[in-house]
């Protein structure tokens, strides 16, 4: 009978997964399961809570422009990040975009969003957060299921869209390019 | 029992008729309000204005009319893990029960999470596979929301998460397989690398010795940013369709070349659970497994299916305690569940081998 990887008692929960292509198996203790929250962390390796911060940290580019980063509405900053392994607020995805690009980037294959938008925004919620200047791009329309909203025009999308890949490629951030462009493909056909 | 337990039993799970391979299937959804700092970040009082707002919000949608909504605070230890059990909430959400609240329908089949690590983590679980059908629901329910709170959304990063694995669609899906077949032909490897490579994510569950190689796995969505949620839902079903056509053509080489195997593995094992009368979960679940089998293969009557799934459920570690009103130690648990194995399997039909 396996023992606990953490504590030597009998363990009760097994489970197997695959990182990476390579098989691991963990033997624990009920006890320290609950403890390590090793539950439901889908996508994640077995990472404890405390190191899944510091595992996406240390997945993703570090630049020279992630240092002073803090967000203006809560107070995350990249360390805090690390900690955590959690953002503090909707905002910290403005004010530390470095940061949320190289996790997104080294954890997702995708770069843009291409799926339902929430219903509100396809109508009243847009007008008012354009009149505002707030969003950028206004429709809401995504390159398959998409909705398209009172303001929805696949046109509209499309320049908005070759906005952000001017800035992406002006930034040099060319997954983002790439990914930018096939979007904008998708909705030219 | 107490009130707790006799709501939480009242309900059998199932309204749908079990299938073969696929033991359950589930949708989750995660979002966020726009103007409130994340669930790790806020402190109480935020916390609870967080989830009173969103329970107002989703009490008016009517496909949650007349739902629960329990604080896990107010839960016993042992209560919460028997929802986790029950798959209507995560491990985590069950150790930070700062504000926490899970709101249920009657049928259990659609619970959501309030402070998680997401504001809300809506789900909808079937005990087979229909995903069109539980993503109109849970679509329904997120299109009410949205309506009625000012939901977490950029253009580009889709719904924001708290952690920003989750962002895009910010929706996992999964299924929970029973592979009997492929594990006993030694397949599960592979299947395991196939499964990674196509951008999903499979996992083993309850293992089995050392080997770590249960009869279940659970396959999901890794990615959640670039597809739409149609997209995600269609390959991952495409995925599961051919695993099922696998397992299934796997069988039939089991029953061709390994039948005495399969007759005296089947047949050891339900000597097991009749006569048990101290049996370890993992143990339980590899007999349990040959039955479900057993019942595919109508060794056993095929409407025993779905008792067996709730059996496995009623087995398991937190939901022995509910049923006892008391906390267990992992020995007494052990007579309790040989207990329990032993009186259903006293009622089950003897084996009919072709």
């Amino acid at each position: 009978m396996d023992k606990c990887q953490f504590c030597g008692k009998q363990a009760t929960v097994h489970m197997t997964q695959i990182v990476n292509g390579k098989m691991t198996a963990v033997h624990m203790c009920g006890e320290c399961a609950a403890k390590h929250g090793l539950f439901d962390k889908e996508g994640l390796p077995f990472a404890m809570l405390s190191t899944i911060g510091e595992a996406l940290f240390a997945g993703i580019k570090k630049s020279a422009s992630m240092n002073g980063l803090i967000c203006s509405k809560c107070g995350c900053t990249p360390m805090s990040f690390k900690e955590t392994g959690r953002l503090g607020c909707p905002n910290c995805y403005k004010d530390l975009k470095p940061l949320v690009d190289g996790i997104v980037e080294s954890s997702q294959k995708g770069m843009v969003h291409s799926g339902k938008v929430p219903k509100s925004r396809t109508t009243v919620e847009v007008e008012k957060a354009l009149a505002a200047d707030k969003v950028k791009c206004g429709d809401g329309v995504g390159s398959t299921g998409r909705k398209v909203g009172k303001r929805g025009s696949v046109k509209g999308r499309v320049g908005d869209l070759q906005k952000m890949l001017d800035e992406a490629i002006r930034d040099e951030r060319y997954e983002e390019a790439a990914a930018l462009r096939d979007e904008i493909r998708k909705l030219k056909k | 029992m107490n009130d707790f337990a006799k709501k939480l039993f009242q309900n059998s799970k199932s309204v749908v008729d079990a299938i073969p391979v696929v033991v359950s299937s589930r949708i989750r959804l995660a979002r966020n309000l726009a103007d409130a700092k994340f669930v790790k970040y806020a402190c109480k009082s935020d916390l609870r204005m967080i989830a009173d707002m969103c329970i107002d919000a989703l009490a008016k949608c009517p496909i949650l009319s007349g739902s629960n909504v329990v604080a896990m605070g107010d839960l016993l230890e042992y209560e919460r893990t028997s929802l986790v059990e029950r798959h209507m909430c995560s491990q985590e959400f069950t150790a930070n029960i700062n504000e926490a609240r899970l709101l249920f329908t009657d049928d259990q089949l659609i619970s959501i999470m309030i402070n998680e690590e997401d504001h809300l983590r809506m789900q909808i679980f079937r005990p087979n596979l229909n995903f069109r059908e539980m993503f109109d629901s849970i679509n329904e329910i997120d299109d009410h929301l949205s309506e009625n709170l000012d939901i977490a959304f950029d253009e580009r990063y889709g719904f924001l998460t708290s952690c920003p694995t989750n962002v895009g669609t910010g929706m996992r899906a999964s299924v929970m397989l029973h592979l009997p077949a492929l594990s006993i032909l030694k397949q599960m490897n592979n299947l395991v690398l196939a499964v990674q490579k196509l951008g999903f994510v499979a996992r083993g569950l309850f293992g089995e010795g050392s080997d770590s190689q249960g009869n279940f796995f659970q396959i999901s969505n890794q990615q959640t940013l670039g597809l739409s949620e149609v997209d995600i839902l269609s390959r991952l079903s495409q995925i599961i369709k051919s695993i099922i056509d696998y397992e299934l053509n796997f069988r039939e080489i089991v029953k061709k070349e390994r039948i005495v195997w399969l007759y005296d593995n089947i047949g050891r094992a339900l000597g097991i659970l009749r006569g048990c009368y101290s049996m370890a979960s993992v143990d339980a679940i590899n007999c349990i497994s040959l039955m479900m089998l057993a019942s595919d293969l109508e060794y056993l009557p095929n409407d025993l299916r779905h008792e067996l799934n709730q059996i496995m459920m009623k087995m398991q570690g937190s939901h022995l305690q509910v049923l006892a009103n008391r906390p267990l130690n992992a020995a007494e648990r052990d007579i309790k569940r040989a207990e329990i194995l032993r009186e259903f399997f006293a009622t089950v039909p003897n084996l009919k081998f072709m």
